[in-house]
């Protein structure tokens, strides 16, 4: 009842326009997904047919090979592989760039020292330098190493453009943490390890798991470095999709490719929604 | 886990590396003598365990017959094939002299086969990264056709002008066909270059040709050359190197060919503005799909008949012959590089790929023309691969055969890409003597 109200309440309160501008906003999002979900299920779908002439269900038993998403969730277009191995090479990215970065941050927030600005400089360098420039060189190196082709050389060139974004979120966590808690606990008699397990942990927590989040998500979607480093041999969501619509046509497989693409993202943006966004945000960076 | 595995076997393989490519050495050089005997290096292969082969992963069929048919195969045979896909020939021609370059000798690099042809072939050949000539020395090679006295080893012996030396295996045959979208051209399809021209005076816009300097464009610039050779005598001269022909004869050669092709310009795709050529075959189905041209030119000799079965093309199409006598066959191959990491299951796996078995299914499933020739099998063996023939559509073979042409000599390729592009694509106002020698030097 009480929804009810407000949203009765917001109706009224928006001008048309601010409607137009709303319902404009919409469209623009979910607007490119109606034609690759309809794609997904056609056969054939030629101009100039506002919906498809022949649809995938009506072919389906004649086809001797499987079809759209028969095809999607067939082992041949390894949407499965890609997709295992985009979250293992996520989590072990996120978990490096973790153990990397929290020590860093912490002294970036709580020490001076000499060249400090010119170091945080130098830490976002990444974000500036051309994914491409940075993939070429470090190719020539890891073939000389062997760690072309591997998942740990994914691994490391993932960790090139995920630690700026890491620092910076944790050193301002850090900042909003405040010193005083963890002396607190020091006067009382805790160890140095039970101040990080039961003191600054949990309070870095919330801060913690946004930043982890955002790796994650910042990892799956590198499509460059992988394609690099992958040699076409680890196949992940982003270099399967570029292969299957590297031709500048959207079949009915590329489309389904395409929409199964787009679900870890989709559910990481649910979770932070719906665990996260108060927390982290609100204490991580409301200071 | 895994990342630990995987770098202790980095390490490994780093401190087992040279054994090993001793040892793979001299099994090369033993086979490619002739020394070795089939079960050994059957042996070799099962010891090895795998093989990676890299190949164009753009088509679903393609992927379906390979992980539907060839892996568990292969698998029979004790060797695990790893179908690598990757979106163009060249990242892994790339991949292979790069590690080459790196220092990476055989047994040591990660391509153990590509799927390649002309230039491709050629790059290869050229720096030297071939591991040598086993095509005429598997068990299956004597489905294909080796003598160089028949005239149909031609294609065997020869790609795109390059001698193979055995050093790849053919594997499939193709040929240039045209389809025409029936529903929307009534009357005969054009068969020449002029018929070409006045259908599309009276239609502006409605055909193009994929943009070279993929191979698919290349052929259809190869096909008008021939067809406008002012000495009349078509492809017959296209089959020389660069090297023998020089670049005054080529320039004298393909002028004709590509005042034709700048004459067409204005009347393709987008007539009218800027003349509009799709990037690669995929997106040229799209166009043709949509009815945006009414003719579709690529390799596919049974391309009709599975876009058909597929929903890739309209419903109405159907094969025609055009360019009437220059219509280009040529064959495509598995290529060994000098540097495979597993050279034995490499050549079990080109051994299986020649078999009338797999050739029958991949002609099934994935439409792919035999690379092997029918004329060197049993009737029951070349019943098999008609039977699994998916069908042509509104020509006859006899019709394809009667106007069949060669490809052109890679050399040559090189330097009509890069006059195409000059010429056609910048607009160069330079004659086309100049931009021909220009190409040639640059070449060097």
């Amino acid at each position: 009842m009480a929804r009810k109200t407000s949203s009765v309440a917001l109706n009224e309160r928006l001008g048309p326009y601010q409607k137009l501008y709303l319902l404009l906003v919409a469209g623009f999002i979910l607007g490119p997904f109606i034609p690759l979900i309809i794609q997904s299920f056609a056969f054939r779908w030629a101009w100039p047919d506002l919906l498809p002439g022949t649809w995938w269900l009506e072919q389906r038993e004649k086809s001797i090979l499987p079809l759209a998403w028969d095809y999607v969730i067939s082992p041949y277009s390894q949407v499965w592989e890609a997709t295992l191995n985009t979250i293992y090479i996520g989590c072990v990215v996120t978990v490096i760039c973790l153990i990397i970065c929290l020590p860093a941050a912490r002294v970036l927030a709580r020490e001076r020292f000499k060249g400090k600005p010119a170091f945080e400089f130098f830490l976002s360098m990444p974000l500036i330098v051309p994914e491409a420039a940075i993939g070429i060189a470090l190719l020539m190196i890891f073939i000389h190493i062997g760690l072309a082709g591997s998942y740990t050389g994914i691994i490391i060139v993932h960790l090139i453009p995920t630690i700026p974004y890491m620092i910076r979120m944790l050193t301002a966590v850090y900042q909003g943490l405040g010193r005083d808690f963890e002396e607190q606990a020091m006067i009382l008699g805790a160890s140095r390890w039970q101040i990080l397990r039961l003191v600054t942990l949990p309070m870095l927590l919330p801060g913690v798991v946004a930043g982890a989040l955002f790796t994650f998500l910042v990892s799956t979607n590198i499509f460059l470095l992988t394609f690099f480093m992958g040699q076409g041999k680890i196949v992940t969501l982003p270099t399967l999709l570029f292969s299957k619509i590297s031709g500048g046509t959207l079949d009915a497989s590329a489309a389904g490719i395409t929409l199964v693409v787009t679900v870890p993202g989709i559910i990481l943006l649910l979770i932070t929604e719906r665990f996260i966004k108060e927390e982290a945000f609100g204490k991580g960076f409301g200071n | 886990m895994r990342k630990t595995l995987l770098s202790l076997s980095v390490i490994g393989s780093l401190m087992a590396g040279t054994a090993l490519a001793q040892d793979a050495t001299a099994f090369r050089d033993g086979f490619v003598a002739g020394d070795v005997s089939w079960e050994d290096v059957q042996t070799r292969a099962k010891e090895e365990g795998e093989i990676n082969l890299y190949y164009w992963g753009g088509s679903d069929k393609i992927n379906i017959w390979m992980d539907s048919v060839a892996v568990p195969a292969l698998a029979a045979e004790g060797v695990k094939l790893n179908p690598v896909r990757i979106t163009g020939t060249k990242d892994a021609v790339d991949l292979v002299l790069a590690e080459k370059g790196a220092g990476k000798g055989l047994g040591e690099g990660s391509v153990d086969a590509i799927w390649v042809n002309g230039e491709n072939f050629a790059t290869l050949k050229r720096q030297d990264a071939l591991l040598g000539a086993f095509a005429d020395k598997l068990p299956n090679s004597v489905n294909i056709e080796w003598n160089p006295e028949d005239p149909r080893a031609l294609l065997n012996l020869r790609d795109f002008g390059v001698e193979t030396n055995a050093s790849e295996m053919p594997w499939s045959g193709q040929q240039y066909v045209c389809a025409v979208n029936t529903a929307r051209v009534s009357g005969d399809a054009p068969s020449t270059f002029d018929g070409m021209m006045s259908y599309l005076e009276a239609n502006p816009g409605k055909f193009t040709y994929v943009k070279p300097p993929h191979f698919i464009g290349n052929t259809f610039v190869q096909a008008a050359m021939y067809a406008h050779n002012p000495d009349g005598n078509g492809a017959v001269p296209f089959q020389a190197s660069i090297g023998e022909m020089g670049a005054a004869e080529l320039a004298r050669l393909i002028t004709p060919g590509f005042e034709y092709l700048k004459a067409l310009e204005p009347h393709l795709l987008g007539a009218g503005g800027t003349a509009r050529y799709p990037e690669d075959p995929k997106a040229l189905d799209g166009l043709f799909l949509n009815g945006e041209i009414d003719f579709s030119c690529q390799f596919g000799l049974y391309g009709v008949a599975t876009g058909l079965r597929d929903g890739t093309y309209p419903e109405g199409a159907e094969q025609f012959v055009f360019p009437e006598g220059n219509m280009i066959k040529n064959k495509n191959y598995l290529v060994i590089p000098g540097n495979a990491p597993n050279p034995a299951a490499a050549m079990v796996m080109a051994n299986y790929m020649a078999s009338v078995d797999s050739q029958a299914t991949k002609l099934e499933i994935a439409g792919m023309p035999p690379g092997i020739d029918p004329w060197r099998l049993s009737a029951e063996d070349s019943a098999k691969l008609d039977a699994a023939s998916p069908g042509l559509v509104g020509v006859t073979q006899a019709d394809l055969d009667a106007n069949t042409a060669p490809d052109t000599n890679a050399t040559l390729v090189d330097v009509i890409e890069a006059t195409w592009l000059e010429y056609i694509e910048r607009d160069s106002s330079e004659s086309i003597e100049a931009i021909v020698a220009n190409a040639v030097a640059n070449l060097k």
